[in-house]
């Protein structure tokens, strides 16, 4: 028996020409039809690439036009008349005439579903949803990293690149990102909020507190920011870093906005904020302005008549919205901000020991004055008119409040407020029963009849709601305003006026810090591109594009279980009469066992990986696959042996693309299928480190592979060392290199230009280099002339041969 | 003029060398006219014409270099049909691969086997040794394949001749256009090879006497399973299911729940079927194919859930892990299988598994998993009551499933 002992290309069979591009001239032409649209092809060429110089988007992710055509990936299967089923457009060569369906629902599908079938044993991670879900996008599994290794300073630093006030909002922050993080599918989230807030304050004892990048040189330009809350206050601070002097309004005396005046001491200290808020006037021209408030002491045309450039609205939101119930004036009901306002402010308050008061709402400024109260000596009931599910305030301060000894009351709408003696005596109410959803997703609550019931008390804080205060609308034209009472700004948060952003509470109507400070991230960059004169509906677009959030698509290995580490918090017997702050903070030890339980969830590959892209295209979202037996996914080890590819099969989607580079383009033939059936898989013959194969490092599989399976180590070469006593001047260094990058001189083999495109020896160099004699001593290389060493420009004589 | 019945060639008699010769000294293309006019069809399965792939390859060859394989490999282990035709005809085979190597002017041939098929290798050497003298400059050795399922399936087979792994290639182009070193090559199962020699001693209309007006001649099919005289078995085309089975004895016990027609990627029809005709297109009609014409008799207690279940059970572990469709595919498919079987089925499985079957259908490569989607389509279709019990009473229909899973697959939302 003898096998054909020979490894022809006898998978090529379609001549291949660049799909860039024009077609060369001279090259016989035919006509196909794609998708109804007229197409010219390269007689032979595969119809993929005809359609792809077509412009049509064909997904594809074994193809490579270097390579035969595979076929493996099934995800270019196109319709062509006279065929039954589907055919792959990268194997089959265009023909005169072929009429191609190329895009249809039907194929769309069945694209999709292979894409859900590779993606259901894609053991890897892509994106990490805490980044996601972080309306800043902090790159928290960067920080983490650098919180595990004791770097906190930097840690804040890197958070600081999209968030100024890492403190602050590691206080008050409600954590979106927690509640998406996958460690939560481990056992418990990370205590991500507080890991930053630990790197905020170790940098808060700094003098000058660090930077995300160096402040850019001065512009010339002015910004004026209107509103020293979080969004304008982050405005401020991105605007100011990239070099345009800023100045901030604000109506109140202090910093702060909402932050200062609405949420309480015990969950922010002020001193500490204020610090922290600092950070901003330390940059070179930024300043602040208190006591200025719109439309009382300036106007918008005020400040473009004294030279200011553009301007951010960050005016918050700064009235209750009312109740509309009878009653609502009695003497009693209080103004939700207007309380938190006065009991920031050290102002008197109308609350004290043995008052009643209810609190009507469910959110976090409900929240604040109900501790605020029960903190000043009241006895609280907080009445809400869904569930504690649906309540917007973060279960934690829902929680607290209940052990600080406030009543909670659920399903319950208030009717009407009761006289008592000229003030109000309490409320009454009507039970709810949740309906159908409403537009926000939550379950519209219905009255239930006959069901009313009365809260005796004599302090109401409506607290269901705040809206921006826009009287100063009527003096400025330009601006407008939606119906909910919220300035009107587009995707790059300019509002109709040119030169006028808005964002924040002003803008969104009432949200959460971190929305606000993400919207003033977003204002710094668009006001910067404003002010060098961009197009502003392509920052617009460009702003969507950044902001889209990208599907996540993953599957979660296994990890030991190790809880979170906890925070020190105020005991709750402490809390009655004390503002004092709740949350103590983690110490160093504590912040760096926290941030070593991430799991770096993420994907060096992201943005390059054509999986990723090719599943957003075909809105892959859910993955109908998972979380079934262990013998349903693969779980490969990593091979990081190597010193220049990476290699993670839990990524590989047997593409077989490196294998076909590998063997045809390099001929070092490193790659093939293993294992069987289900469990075939690319990679080294036995799955031995890549290092013990014939490989030549030159990248090529890693260049080539569709995912984050085979990746090129992240290195920066110095220049190589050529040990001049050792070299034997073989040349195989210059044989080898697949990519020709070991150039051969006119004397002698030797590297001029290492892969990289640093240069190893300058070629003028190599010009003025010594010449060695043979005769001559070659100094070695630890000598103190090590630098002059270079190596000999003419190849030494061989070895003396005796018998000549 | 030889009766019908010595037109089974298990037990004809002829001087097949002879035929060869004869066959050689007719011009090519009367001999293909010649193999046309009977109407031989593809024993592996397909159907396919074995005039059009001699002519395709003939065409192609252009007077170059062509090859011949005969597979014998029988690639379904429940199907020795191959073997069984070695170990009495391996001269028939031969001389059939001679015959088709003069067709298409190759001077090369092969004859693929199982590795495993110690005797019929024994056998078909001892018939290769006695007829060499007679081949001339043809030039005919064994191959052995790598084991498995794939290995038969032919794409696969020229890679197992290439000393590559056995993996199955896209086509078009076809084997005959650009196969073996990407020279044409006629692939044909070793069955349909043998029939070779009868057609050139009596001719076509001859030849055509036996079998149905579309499949013409005999077929030899493996009957399996809970038969009483398991065993292989040939048969003219047109043989209804039925009248196979009491050739083979009858079910045992009398009763039986269903047959698994056409082997690993076959359908699975239910008892009442037994008039369906054993014919490419009959059997294609009733919704599975003839494959490796293994007829598998299902005995009263078997539930065909977990018998569909086992079936991508298997697949999975032979599919040669190319293409998306199949080799994620029958795992899924028979994940989702198990999860029924093992009481934690829903009813949008239901069709969730035909469209998985669609899409496996449509999207897969090559055979394997075009056909395997005919297990899904006809196991709901004609024993829908198994799948109920299982999914709505949370029993087994026949009571004989044990729970394989504990965690079925569910859909994850991404955050």
């Amino acid at each position: 028996m003898s096998l054909i002992k020979d490894y022809g290309p006898s998978e090529s069979q379609i001549p291949t020409v660049s799909h860039h591009g024009e077609i060369p001239s001279g090259q016989p032409v035919c006509q196909i039809t794609i998708d109804g649209k007229q197409v010219t092809a390269v007689v032979g060429e595969s119809i993929l690439r005809a359609a792809q110089r077509a412009g049509f988007n064909v997904p594809t992710l074994c193809d490579d036009e270097k390579l035969a055509p595979a076929a493996a990936c099934r995800m270019c299967l196109v319709d062509i008349d006279g065929f039954e089923r589907p055919q792959p457009s990268c194997h089959l060569a265009v023909e005169p005439g072929m009429q191609v369906t190329a895009t249809s629902d039907g194929l769309f599908g069945m694209r999709k579903q292979n894409l859900e079938y590779i993606l259901s044993d894609h053991n890897a991670y892509c994106m990490p949803p805490c980044q996601v879900g972080c309306p800043t996008h902090i790159d928290i599994p960067g920080y983490l990293e650098l919180m595990t290794k004791g770097q906190h300073v930097e840690a804040a630093r890197l958070v600081k690149e999209v968030l100024p006030f890492p403190y602050a909002l590691g206080l008050v922050c409600p954590a979106p990102c927690q509640e998406v993080c996958r460690r939560g599918l481990v056992e418990e989230e990370i205590a991500i909020r507080q890991c930053h807030g630990y790197g905020g304050e170790l940098s808060l004892e700094m003098e000058v507190a660090p930077t995300p990048f160096p402040q850019e040189v001065a512009t010339g330009k002015r910004v004026a920011v209107i509103g020293a809350g979080p969004a304008g206050l982050t405005a401020a601070y991105y605007t100011a870093l990239k070099g345009h002097a800023v100045t901030v309004f604000d109506m109140m005396e202090k910093q702060g906005g909402m932050l200062r005046y609405g949420i309480p001491e015990y969950r922010l200290p002020k001193v500490k904020l204020d610090k922290e808020l600092n950070s901003v006037w330390q940059l070179r021209d930024a300043e602040f302005k208190g006591g200025m408030k719109l439309g009382r002491d300036f106007t918008i045309d005020d400040l473009f008549a004294q030279g200011y450039d553009a301007i951010f609205l960050g005016i918050g939101a700064w009235t209750s919205n009312e109740l509309r119930i009878p009653g609502e004036d009695l003497p009693g009901v209080i103004e939700a901000i207007n309380y938190l306002r006065q009991n920031a402010s050290g102002d008197p308050v109308p609350v004290g020991q043995g008052n009643k008061v209810v609190v009507l709402g469910g959110g976090f400024t409900t929240f604040d004055c109900a501790r605020t109260s029960r903190r000043l000596g009241a006895d609280v009931t907080v009445v809400y008119r869904r569930g504690r599910k649906e309540m917007g305030a973060h279960y934690t301060e829902v929680d607290d409040a209940e052990h600080e000894g406030i009543k909670l009351e659920f399903f319950a709408a208030p009717v009407r407020i009761i006289e008592k003696n000229g003030r109000a005596g309490g409320v009454e109410f009507q039970r709810m029963a949740l309906g159908e959803p409403d537009a926000s997703g939550r379950r519209r609550p219905v009255p239930v009849e006959g069901s009313e019931f009365t809260i005796e008390c004599d302090t109401i804080i409506p607290a269901i709601g705040q809206s921006p205060v826009l009287d100063w609308m009527e003096t400025t034209p330009g601006i407008k305003k939606t119906r909910r009472e919220t300035i009107v700004a587009n995707g790059a948060l300019m509002s109709d006026r040119p030169g006028v952003f808005a964002g924040g509470d002003a803008q969104m109507g009432p949200v959460t810090v971190i929305q606000c400070v993400a919207q003033g991230k977003l204002a710094a960059k668009a006001i910067d591109r404003y002010l060098a004169g961009d197009d502003m509906a392509r920052i617009a677009e460009e702003i969507r594009e950044e902001e889209r959030v990208p599907e996540l698509i993953d599957i979660v290995p296994y990890k030991p279980e190790e809880p979170q580490v906890r925070m020190p918090f105020l005991p709750f017997a402490d809390r009655v009469k004390s503002f004092e702050l709740i949350e103590k903070g983690y110490d160093k030890a504590g912040a760096e066992k926290e941030a070593a339980r991430c799991l770096q969830c993420v994907c060096p590959d992201v943005g390059r990986c054509d999986l990723q892209r090719l599943s957003l295209e075909h809105g892959l979202t859910d993955n109908r696959f998972h979380r079934a037996e262990p013998v349903d996914y693969h779980d490969y080890e990593y091979d990081f042996s190597h010193d220049f590819i990476l290699r993670d099969l839990n990524k590989c989607i047997n593409c077989t693309q490196c294998v076909r580079i590998c063997r045809d383009v390099i001929g070092a033939n490193c790659y093939g299928l293993m294992g069987g059936g289900y469990d075939s898989i690319v990679t080294t013959p036995w799955n031995v480190s890549l290092s013990y194969t014939d490989c030549v490092s030159c990248g090529a599989c890693a260049e080539t592979c569709p995912t984050g399976a085979l990746m090129l180590r992240e290195r920066d070469l110095q220049t190589y060392e050529l040990d001049v006593v050792r070299c034997i001047y073989c040349g195989d260094c210059v044989e080898v290199c697949p990519h020709g990058a070991l150039g051969e001189t006119p004397n002698f083999e030797l590297s001029t230009y290492q892969r990289f495109g640093v240069t190893v020896l300058a070629k003028e160099e190599l010009a003025s280099a010594r010449t060695w004699k043979p005769s001559e001593h070659i100094p070695l290389a630890d000598e103190s002339t090590r630098e002059l060493i270079r190596p000999p420009e003419i190849r030494p004589p061989g070895p003396p041969r005796w018998n000549a | 003029m030889p009766t019908s019945s010595a037109y089974r060639i298990l037990d004809t008699d002829i001087n097949a060398a002879h035929e060869r010769d004869r066959a050689r000294s007719m011009a090519a293309a009367d001999l293909i006219a010649l193999i046309d006019a009977s109407g031989l069809r593809g024993r592996g399965g397909a159907g396919f014409p074995l005039a059009r792939k001699l002519a395709a390859a003939r065409t192609a060859a252009a007077g170059g270099s062509a090859y011949v394989v005969a597979n014998a490999y029988d690639a379904d282990p429940g199907s020795p049909l191959s073997r069984a035709l070695l170990l009495k005809k391996p001269e028939f085979v031969i001389e059939g691969l001679a015959i088709a190597a003069a067709a298409v002017g190759a001077t090369s041939a092969y004859l693929y086997l199982r590795p495993d098929a110690e005797s019929a290798k024994r056998a078909v050497e001892k018939a290769l040794d006695a007829a060499r003298p007679g081949l001339g400059d043809l030039e005919v050795e064994i191959a052995l394949g790598p084991g498995g399922f794939m290995g038969g399936e032919e794409s696969a087979l020229l890679a197992v001749l290439e000393s590559r792994r056995a993996m199955a290639r896209q086509r078009p182009p076809y084997p005959a256009q650009q196969g073996l070193l990407l020279r044409p090559t006629v692939v044909s199962s070793a069955e349909t090879l043998a029939a070779l020699p009868l057609i050139v001693r009596d001719g076509a209309d001859a030849f055509r006497r036996v079998g149905t007006e579309t499949s013409p001649g005999t077929k030899l099919v493996s009957v399996t399973g809970a038969a009483a005289s398991p065993g292989v078995y040939e048969v003219a085309f047109g043989t209804t299911l039925g009248e196979i089975l009491e050739r083979a004895g009858g079910a045992v016990g009398g009763t039986f729940k269903g047959l698994h027609v056409g082997g690993p990627t076959g359908g699975i029809l239910n008892a009442t079927r037994t008039g369906v005709a054993l014919d490419y297109e009959a059997l294609k009609a009733a919704g599975t194919h003839l494959g490796s014409a293994q007829i598998r008799v299902l005995g009263p207690n078997v539930c065909v859930v977990h018998e569909a279940a086992e079936l991508f059970d298997y697949l999975a572990k032979e599919t040669c892990g190319l293409c998306v469709p199949c080799r994620v595919g029958t795992k899924r498919v028979e994940g989702i299988l198990e999860g029924i079987y093992s009481d934690l089925g829903r009813a949008e499985d239901l069709p969730w598994l035909g469209e998985l079957a669609d899409h496996l259908e449509r999207f897969s490569l090559c055979g394997f998993g075009i056909t395997s989607a005919s297990i899904l389509k006809t196991t709901m279709g004609e024993f829908a009551e198994d799948y109920r019990a299982h999914i709505v009473d949370r029993a087994c229909a026949t009571g004989t499933c044990a729970p394989v899973r504990a965690r079925r697959y569910e859909t994850m939302a991404q955050p």
